[in-house]
């Protein structure tokens, strides 16, 4: 195969044996990778109503198709797994792990069964060990990494390895735990971590000294940096990514009044320009960062300056600045940068921390929780309080003990369940669907819940892209529809090839397509790629629907749909779901009941 | 002056996404492989030192230095290692994984047209035109 390495790594935990198996073609082709070739075998091989801590469950670690091939941005790896939360938990992460997978010949793992002990996989190329890490279980994620790189016993061999691991998060089965790669990036959603925990895995190191074979080098060569000169034309992409990271963009979803602020109490930030990409960096970047084959360089490296929350930290993105930020009501930079370490070090989901915590401000100012419960006051505003609860939540401690369980859970334990804002039990991001109607309607059917990532309807609401058809009205419901499943899709299409959602500024699916077929030999048409999107939404609603979900659960939080957006410019907007869903469900060529029909599966070829 | 075209590293403009390796094995595989341990530059990160380094491949040699210094610019200290071109024992790239063949660098033919450049964006890597100096000429 081209494109693809062709082969499986199929480990059993107990056993702490492995099979190499080949990538079965008709599903390479028809799911492309990453997540929707991972799903799909999920589907393939799992009960999906099994608990997600049962042996029986599997995960899955999956590459794109074009990951690590020198596409541009394609350097995605997906985790997935039956989740926590009960849906089919898919969590998407970049830096240079599922190319260092491909370089070792494989395009997919799959995990097995749970090891009797605690363990970790080390995997150059063929051989795999199986590794003690009694001693490792218990430290952090930065530790771990540091450990395992020393024990290599050269520094400059060390540098070889991409490490994946979990920190005590994952280890206690937090609903909210992480996948912590290289220190630096996260597989966070889903609390696909304590799945990792859960099958005795602590961490994974790959190396990997094969190559990936292209089927036309050079004409991917020229579609490649046909995309690169595309892409040097996009100001967000070439200059505001790299200068300012995702968070460059903050201040204009405060100027729509959609910055989701003090648990979404409102969508306007007073101090929106305290935090925002540019007042970050000028503040506390040193260095700019990229993922793999990334022009767009949105990581890097920052140090807080107040002295109560110093730390050298990777440059927070968007959801972390807004979260720790405008959610929790503060604006304090240093301790945004705080928060955000303390969730990379012990391996856990920042936006359901920071969401669940801003959840808990409310309910304290609200006297729903005491002082005696919670231990301190927790007010919005106050970043000592947010950090100390990060830090309980990071180490299950105190009340953090409660936070750890993730924001749904809290909300009802607590009895406030109208105060938790999230789908599918997944804490939402910090676009208010109240103002983007068609971000609503994404979140409401994205499979894992509450996700921006999954159909970014923002890039016409707001931005207008060309690529996207140009510009909509972010309070019209109507068009909504047709827009969010083109570009749930299209996002499959991003995860499936591996290639990163983030440069939507500067490239979209005609790009990919145009890497896509030099690189695979195959003759995809647009459509037909298009096609292996839609398939990949397809499979996670089936599993979904296996699982036990409904329609019902393709809903708001109340807030989102009864609470007028109380100031501000888009003061007075709900989000206006019902007026999307049935037109999305018939588009989608399913039910009432939000089951995709006999012809659909027919069309796309798929069956249950 | 007779001149000549050479990469100039700015290792400050590099942001580590390593795209350099990818264009650089494809180039010089045969076979249309993109192997990062067969490309002719790698690059190293060190977030400690806050950097990202490329490393275009220089001399291969089978001992190891004898002696080693450490350098500090800007207030930071540098293992000399770090900053070497050498395929060496201590440091063992830019040789064939299986054959250990040296790899050396060629700018990707003559005129150079080096490829790792066309696809750093940032401006790490830059092909400019040099005097040739005379001892290299002589």
């Amino acid at each position: 195969m081209n494109g693809w390495m062709g082969k499986i790594l199929r480990v059993d935990l107990e056993e702490k044996k492995h099979e190499i198996e080949d990538l079965d073609e008709d599903i390479a082709r028809d799911y492309l990778g990453g997540r929707g070739l991972a799903t799909k075998y999920l589907y393939d091989e799992i009960d999906p109503e099994i608990d997600a801590f049962d042996p029986d469950n599997k995960m899955i670690v999956a590459t794109g198709c074009l990951t690590g091939t020198g596409a541009i941005a394609a350097c995605r790896t997906v985790f997935a797994a039956k989740s926590p939360l009960g849906t089919v938990g898919c969590s998407n992460v970049g830096a240079s792990f599922g190319s260092d997978l491909k370089y070792a010949g494989f395009d997919m793992i799959i995990f097995e069964g749970k090891a009797e002990e605690p363990i970790y996989i080390m995997i150059e190329d063929d051989k795999i060990q199986y590794l003690p890490a009694a001693d490792l279980w218990g430290k952090d994620c930065y530790e771990t990494d540091d450990i395992l790189r020393e024990r290599l016993g050269d520094p400059w061999k060390a540098k070889e390895y991409s490490i994946a691991c979990i920190g005590p998060a994952g280890e206690k089965g937090s609903n909210i735990a992480a996948i912590i790669i290289d220190k630096h990036n996260a597989a966070a959603r889903c609390g696909i971590g304590a799945v990792m925990g859960s099958k005795n895995i602590k961490a994974l190191m790959v190396k990997g000294t094969k190559g990936i074979k292209l089927a036309d080098p050079e004409g991917f060569v020229t579609a490649m940096t046909d995309v690169l000169e595309h892409v040097k034309q996009s100001h967000g992409s070439m200059e505001s990514f790299p200068q300012y990271g995702s968070a460059g963009i903050l201040h204009i979803y405060n100027e729509v009044g959609m910055l989701a602020t003090n648990n979404y109490q409102t969508g306007v930030f007073e101090h929106a320009a305290d935090i925002g990409g540019e007042a970050m960096a000028s503040k506390h970047l040193r260095k700019i960062r990229a993922c793999f084959s990334c022009p767009q360089s949105c990581g890097g490296i920052m140090k807080a300056t107040d002295e109560k929350f110093m730390v050298t930290s990777e440059r927070p993105e968007f959801e972390t600045v807004w979260v720790f930020g405008a959610d929790c009501g503060n604006n304090n930079t240093s301790a945004i940068l705080k928060a955000h370490d303390l969730c990379n070090q012990y391996g856990m989901d920042i936006i359901s921390v920071g969401n669940t915590i801003a959840m808990c401000m409310e309910m304290f100012e609200k006297g729903y929780l005491t002082e005696k419960e919670v231990g301190f006051p927790l007010k919005f505003g106050d970043p000592d309080a947010m950090v100390k609860l990060v830090e309980l939540t990071c180490k299950r401690e105190g009340f953090g003990d409660e936070v750890a369980n993730g924001g749904f859970a809290l909300s009802h334990k607590f009895n406030h369940p109208e105060l938790f804002v999230g789908v599918k039990k997944l804490e939402a991001p910090a676009y208010d669907p109240r103002v983007c109607q068609g971000q609503g309607l994404n979140q409401a059917t994205a499979a894992r819940g509450a996700c921006h990532n999954k159909g970014y309807t923002m890039g016409s609401e707001i931005f207008g892209l060309p690529s996207l058809g140009g510009k909509t009205d972010p309070y019209a419901t109507e068009g909504k529809a047709q827009l969010t499943k083109s570009l749930q899709d299209a996002t499959c299409v991003f995860d499936n090839t591996g290639t990163c959602l983030f440069l939507i500024l500067g490239l979209w699916a005609p790009e990919l397509h145009k890497q896509l077929v030099p690189a695979t030999g195959i003759d995809y048409t647009f459509e037909e790629m298009m096609k292996c999107g839609e398939r990949t939404w397809t499979i996670e609603r089936m599993f979904n629907i296996k699982a036990g979900l409904t329609s019902k659960d393709d809903n708001l939080s109340p807030r989102m749909l009864n609470e007028p957006m109380p100031e501000g410019p888009s003061k007075g907007h709900v989000n206006r779901l019902q007026e999307m869903l049935p037109e999305y469900y018939t588009l989608r060529g399913w039910d009432e009941e939000g089951k995709p029909t006999d012809e659909k599966l027919s069309e796309l070829g798929m069956e249950w | 002056m007779a001149t000549r075209k050479e990469i100039r590293v700015d290792i400050g403009k590099c942001t580590g996404c390593r795209h350099c390796e990818t264009a650089c094995s494809l180039k010089h595989s045969e076979e249309g492989m993109v192997n990062p341990k067969l490309s002719r530059i790698r690059v190293f990160t060190d977030f400690e030192r806050e950097m990202a380094h490329p490393i275009i491949s220089g001399p291969y040699t089978d001992a190891k230095c004898t002696s080693r210094y450490n350098i500090i610019m800007d207030g930071k200290e540098y293992e000399s290692c770090l900053l070497c071109r050498a395929s060496c024992p201590t440091r063992p790239f830019f040789t064939e994984p299986d054959t250990e063949i040296p790899l050396k660098c060629d700018l990707c033919g003559e005129p150079p047209d080096p490829n790792c450049v066309k696809v750093c964006v940032h401006g790490a890597l830059q092909l400019v035109e040099v005097e040739e100096d005379d001892a290299e000429s002589a």
